[in-house]
């Protein structure tokens, strides 16, 4: 009896399968041409440590460690957390947020390692 | 037809649409794993240097007053920016039965997308598990993300194989959905759905974080699910500490 529901499942879980990939196709066609803006770590500090931009809008931060240790890009306001080996480079996509300010900080340098974006 | 330009359907509503449109194929289902239907739901996201320790409580009762416990011990760490690998040991107690070794399982989490490039996020989790005598598992659970402001939708749909000389060789599916506001850091109120063999529940789960110092965290969860079919269990309680470092 299981096995037969397994059989009549399995069409289902195929087309449900379909169906996200098709979205999954399509999901790239919703992030061309977002704005580009370069961060760089360095002595554990943010360069430059405001960042200002547009409300509503995805953005590509490209953040390079300049540092010879890892960094954690931490903030709860953005909802992102991201580790940065050093000497390398690595993408944060942020956004689209409403106008405001959202902090964030170097986590394994939170003394030092501080900046924020604000949205206009 | 240019579909970047295309407003009718933003991307939000199509998430939306997805989630709605996933919980009502999978309700009539009733046919997945034949382990706990609730259980932690995954998100597709890996961190580099992540290692974490993680204890899981699960406790299920159903009207015969027929309880069970069940115990996870996990130790996850990442293997490279995309790839994070958790082995567990774990126990099972039925009524008043001793808590007794019941299988070990291992999984390797694979990020996918980079969080917020696309309209979604997503991941894989592969797991394979091995019960006491011979009953194995092997799962592929597809993981999906998206975020609308402080609302964060989760989805796993997995596709679950059983074999083993103490269980019948069988393909399942289970679905998990959880919507969470981001409240505070503390504190984050959620609420869960599951779908799996002879279970469908739903219920509240609240979560938060601590850091305890640079690159410390102790995470934690405590959720319940009421069942929503006569088969399953009347009530679930889980629960998760999580020690990152």
């Amino acid at each position: 009896m299981r096995n037969n529901h397994c059989l009549k499942a399995w069409p289902e879980l195929g087309k449900s399968a379909a169906w996200l990939f098709v979205f999954l196709l399509l999901s790239p066609l919703t992030q061309a041409g977002k704005p580009l803006i370069e961060i760089t770590i360095e002595q554990h500090l943010f360069v430059p440590s405001e960042i200002i931009i547009p409300a509503n809008t995805k953005v590509k931060l490209r953040v390079h460690n300049r540092d010879a240790t890892p960094e954690e890009f931490e903030s709860w306001e953005l909802n992102r957390e991201k580790v940065i080996m050093g000497n390398s480079s690595t993408t944060i996509f942020i956004g689209p947020l409403s106008p405001g300010i959202y902090p964030f900080f170097g986590e394994f340098n939170p003394k030092t390692a501080q900046g924020k974006v604000i949205v206009e | 037809m240019n579909l970047k330009n295309h407003k009718a359907f933003p991307a939000g509503i199509k998430i939306s649409l997805l989630f709605i449109y996933l919980c009502s194929f999978f309700s009539p289902l009733s046919l997945l794993a034949d382990g706990s239907v609730v259980s932690k739901i995954y998100h597709p996201y890996v961190q580099p240097l992540e290692k974490e320790i993680e204890l899981r409580t699960l406790y299920e009762k159903d009207d015969n007053n027929n309880d069970q416990q069940k115990v996870k011990l996990g130790y996850g760490q990442s293997l490279s920016d995309s790839w994070f690998g958790e082995i567990y040991l774990i126990a099972h107690k039925d009524g008043g039965d001793a808590f007794a070794i019941e299988a070990y399982e291992a999984e390797l989490k694979w990020q996918i997308t980079e969080q917020g490039e696309y309209a979604a996020d997503w991941g894989l989790l592969f797991e394979l598990e091995k019960e006491e005598g011979d009953a194995w598992e092997a799962a592929s659970t597809l993981l999906v993300e998206h975020q609308w402001g402080r609302l964060i939708g989760a989805a796993n749909l997995s596709a679950i194989y059983e074999w083993g000389d103490k269980i019948d060789d069988e393909l399942e599916s289970k679905l998990a959905l959880q919507m969470r506001y981001r409240h505070s850091p503390r504190f984050e109120p959620a609420i869960e759905f599951f779908s799996g063999q002879d279970y469908k529940g739903i219920g509240p789960l609240i979560m938060g974080r601590e850091i305890l110092g640079p690159a410390r965290r102790l995470r934690w969860e405590l959720g319940a699910s009421f069942a929503i079919s006569s088969d399953s269990p009347d009530l679930t309680i889980k629960t998760a500490l999580e020690y990152e470092f």
